[in-house]
């Protein structure tokens, strides 16, 4: 529900055109200390980061959205890709099953969590911070303190694959193409359908730039994959998530109930909205977004070790915040979220290639997610 | 002698808005004046300039205190200089007590600690000295809006304030609470206290006020002596134009007696929790479709409870039944009794309403949803938009567009909005708590149209309304609740105000 035409002022030019050069500034930062930064290797690893960070905020958008937070899904991370390690390579589970039980074990744990806030009136802070001890220590246990590779021996399987297969070139294309044409389908129908019934829309040649520059930054994205070896997994679940989440949060009633419940609880309860159905709903949700994060996050490291899904809670939160997303609920869109994605990747991966310290990429991370609450209440105002 | 509080020529402009123009005005020491106008007016403008709130210098013209030219940077300074501004939004600290906060941030000290006998003693004293029965270690949480405004009104006192600027006291009190508070107020007056009163209740007004100035469209339109003028003379001024008829409620259908009841209430009890003591007991009555059914009392007389729990969104039911439409009713959530047909709009539309940051079309669709659902589970957005333009233009929302932000809005169309939603859901019964409160004259007319035009195409209507003109002028039949039991039951024929204020007490006293 944007307004159809905003008028385009100097104050609303700068907030939108903030994150853009936060971005460049980034990359313009990095690439000139270390030339590797646009090399197609790293950009390909940059890529696949910021797909797994992404997936995981797209989750924590919808529970931000009605004002609650999740701080267990770092260490959930950990756990379900624990599992699904655990099953393949000591149990000599086949991959598939693996993983699919994982997935039900993350949907099962949300939805309980999901369940006890709404049920017992808990605030989601505690119960989520529970948890994350709590996973945290169900994952140490199921993989033993040790490392559990993702595959036996050198075979490749479905999990190990999740990080090291590429979409052939074509395939990569064709895709991007698919995706293209689905969306400028989508767009020309909305705005035939307005045309139809007298309402405003955009003037065409606004909608044919904007066109114009999603399919150069689509197909710029497949071309910089193809250097090095093609379109990552990863990428394509991030896609499918966001594409999900979209869907899911602009065009149903459920998504419309999160802003919602973020913007007004009370008044969205006695508007008739079940609250706390959409409520577990969102966590549910949260549940699959970390299923996902877990398998990928856990095949890109090769193996499952303690140290996996650390912090990863508070760069989903920071994604979701510097993408524009209220802490205390109500407003946020998915489009910011995967920037504030792409710019939390793009400042971790370029200060790994430069071989910086830990101690200050602690620092670093926590500076921007300061940096991006502040932000947050300025603006709220 | 020159005015206690002069505004010259004062013009405050916001981007694209100007929200006051040249506003004359003053006020003599010892008068009470009443600000009236219009939401919109520039009232609330009017009161944040004079208090600080917007300083010196972001405004045109000039304010007088005493004869000299005030420049209040702050609240603090508009407060040094006697001002003493009580609004709806109360400024006390709910976790602390009466006499905590009457004392906030001046607290009497023995040395460097707080002198906690002394404290309790002087606002023991305070509190007798306005005869309230409050214990000053009562928390604030604990009390009653009209509670809480009087407290707000003691600490002015306390503070030597000799200006008292009340903006809309009594929006939330019941009338015998608006009683105790006018009396306070000319008590104050003839101790030399002067005060502004802005109401939307003009009976309150000409009550109390010893001149009117009247706002409207930011500016100042007229100041009248309240013996040199009347009610419609003062309505007029502010809508620029006659209102005859206050409360034009058009007869019920003419079968409207004949037909069988819609909603039907049989010795209702309901308690807050299972198992505690009943706060409503032994409620029983009818509603016909095409009737208004009024529900009067006094705060705390459980009216907003018992259409809370209709709607499934209060207390626990120990006894009794509710049919709607012959069926049992027992919602357990709003979104049941909304899926039968029955829908609140509630009191606090701010808190309870409105999702203050989304659009006005987002409200006004936010019950409705399923309606516009369509598969796979998508949200027809052109169908929910032309329905959501139909309600904007019916209910004649002033704002550039339904993609307008609802918090922006004024109270009046914010109610509007409220309505709205409620309406789009198709009820079969529509109850109403409070639906012109703190809404200006024009908005309630629009409201009481509404109603009539609800009640035609067979809807009926429940309404709590704490002002019995009101009450008496768009019901059918009035219920009185007193302490949550039925005071007395009267039809239109014997609304008579005495009767139905005993009605209200009745029980009370007993």
């Amino acid at each position: 529900m944007e307004p159809i035409s905003p008028s385009l002022n100097f104050r609303r030019l700068l907030q939108n055109l903030a994150m853009p050069l936060a971005l460049l500034a980034i990359c313009v930062f990095f690439a000139t200390r270390e030339s590797a930064f646009l090399g197609p290797r790293n950009l390909t690893q940059l890529i696949v980061e910021f797909s797994i960070t992404g997936t995981l905020a797209l989750g924590m958008f919808m529970i931000l959205l009605t004002g609650q937070i999740d701080l267990s899904v770092g260490s959930g991370v950990g756990l379900v890709g624990g599992i699904a390690a655990v099953l393949v390579f000591q149990h000599a589970w086949p991959a598939p099953a693996a993983l699919g039980l994982a997935f039900v074990a993350a949907l099962v744990l949300w939805t309980l969590m999901g369940t006890l806030i709404v049920g017992q009136r808990i605030p989601s802070f505690i119960i989520t911070l529970g948890g994350l001890l709590i996973f945290k220590g169900l994952f140490w246990l199921v993989i033993g303190n040790s490392t559990v590779p993702v595959a036996r021996g050198d075979q490749d399987n479905l999990y190990s694959l999740l990080t090291t297969y590429y979409l052939p070139r074509p395939v990569g294309f064709a895709l991007a193409a698919a995706v293209l044409a689905v969306a400028a389908l989508l767009a020309w129908r909305g705005r035939q359908a307005r045309l139809q019934h007298g309402l405003p829309v955009a003037p065409l040649p606004r909608l044919l730039l904007q066109g114009g520059f999603a399919a150069a930054a689509v197909l710029g994205l497949v071309e910089i994959c193809n250097r090095f070896r093609g379109v990552p997994l990863p990428l394509v679940i991030l896609a499918a998530t966001a594409g999900g989440v979209w869907f899911l949060t602009r065009h149903t009633p459920f998504g419309r109930y999160l802003y919602a419940i973020g913007g007004n609880e009370e008044a969205a309860a006695l508007s008739g909205i079940a609250v706390s159905r959409v409520l577990v709903g969102a966590y549910a949700l949260m549940g699959i977004a970390v299923a996902l994060t877990g398998f990928m996050t856990t095949a890109y490291s090769g193996s499952s070790t303690t140290t996996v899904g650390d912090l990863m809670e508070l760069d989903a939160i920071a994604a979701c915040v510097i993408g524009g997303t209220a802490l205390r609920g109500g407003r946020g869109t998915v489009g910011g979220v995967i920037f504030g994605a792409l710019i939390m990747t793009a400042l971790l991966n370029g200060m790994t290639l430069l071989a910086v310290s830990p101690e200050a990429k602690f620092i670093a991370r926590g500076a921007v997610l300061t940096l991006a609450v502040w932000m947050d209440v300025k603006l709220r105002r | 002698m020159p005015p206690l509080l002069a505004a010259r020529a004062l013009t405050k402009r916001f981007p694209g808005v100007v929200a006051l123009r040249d506003v004359n005005f003053d006020l003599r020491p010892g008068e009470i004046h009443a600000l009236c106008g219009e939401n919109g007016a520039g009232k609330s403008t009017l009161i944040k300039l004079l208090a600080g709130i917007y300083p010196h210098g972001s405004y045109e013209g000039e304010l007088a205190v005493d004869g000299a030219v005030a420049a209040f940077r702050s609240i603090r300074d508009a407060e040094a200089a006697g001002l003493a501004v009580i609004t709806q939004e109360f400024a006390l600290v709910d976790e602390l007590s009466v006499a905590e906060n009457i004392f906030l941030g001046r607290a009497p000290r023995r040395g460097w600690r707080i002198d906690w006998p002394e404290m309790h003693r002087r606002a023991a004293a305070l509190l007798a000295d306005f005869g309230l029965a409050l214990a000053p270690e009562t928390p604030v949480r604990e009390l009653g809006i009209g509670q809480k405004q009087l407290v707000e009104i003691v600490r002015a006192i306390d503070k030597r304030s000799r200006i008292l600027v009340l903006d809309e006291p009594t929006a939330a009190l019941t009338e015998q609470e608006v009683a105790v508070l006018l009396g306070h107020l000319r008590r104050l007056r003839s101790q030399g206290t002067a005060c502004i009163y802005i109401s939307h209740k003009l009976d309150e007004v000409f009550a109390l006020a010893d001149r009117i100035t009247v706002l409207r469209d930011g500016a100042s339109v007229v100041t009248l002596d309240r013996t040199a003028t009347a009610i419609p003379e003062v309505i007029r001024h502010m809508v620029g134009r006659e209102i005859t008829d206050l409360f034009p409620r058009h007869a019920p259908p003419a079968d409207a007696a004949a037909r069988p009841p819609i909603l039907e209430v049989r010795n209702l009890d309901v308690a807050p929790s299972p198992g505690a003591p009943a706060r409503l007991r032994d409620i029983s009555f009818s509603l016909r479709p095409g009737e208004v059914l009024g529900f009067g009392g006094l705060m705390g007389a459980g009216r907003t409870e018992l259409l809370m729990h209709l709607f499934g969104a209060w207390g626990h039911r120990a006894a009794g039944e509710v049919r709607l439409e012959g069926q049992p009713l027992r919602a357990r959530s709003p979104r049941e009794a909304i899926a039968r047909g029955l829908v609140l709009a509630s009191e606090d539309r701010r808190r309870y309403g409105l999702v203050l940051d989304q659009q006005i079309g987002f409200n006004l669709s936010l019950s409705s949803l399923p309606r516009f659902t369509v598969p796979p589970g998508r949200v027809d957005r052109v169908a929910e938009f032309r329905r959501n333009q139909d309600f904007f233009a019916s209910l004649r929302i002033k704002a550039p567009d339904q993609q307008a932000r609802a918090g922006g809005l004024s109270g009046g169309n914010q109610q509007k909005i409220v309505l709205g939603k409620a309406l789009m859901t198709e009820p079969k019964v529509v109850l109403l708590d409070e639906p012109t409160r703190g809404i200006d004259v024009g908005a309630k007319l629009e409201v009481y149209e509404l109603i009539n035009r609800l009640t035609a195409a067979g809807q009926a209507v429940v309404l709590v309304s704490s002002e019995l003109p009101e009450l008496m002028g768009m019901s059918d039949r009035i219920v009185m609740l007193a302490a949550g039991r039925i005071g007395g039951e009267f039809a239109r024929r014997d609304f008579h105000p005495e009767s139905l204020l005993a009605a209200a007490m009745g029980r009370l006293a007993a």
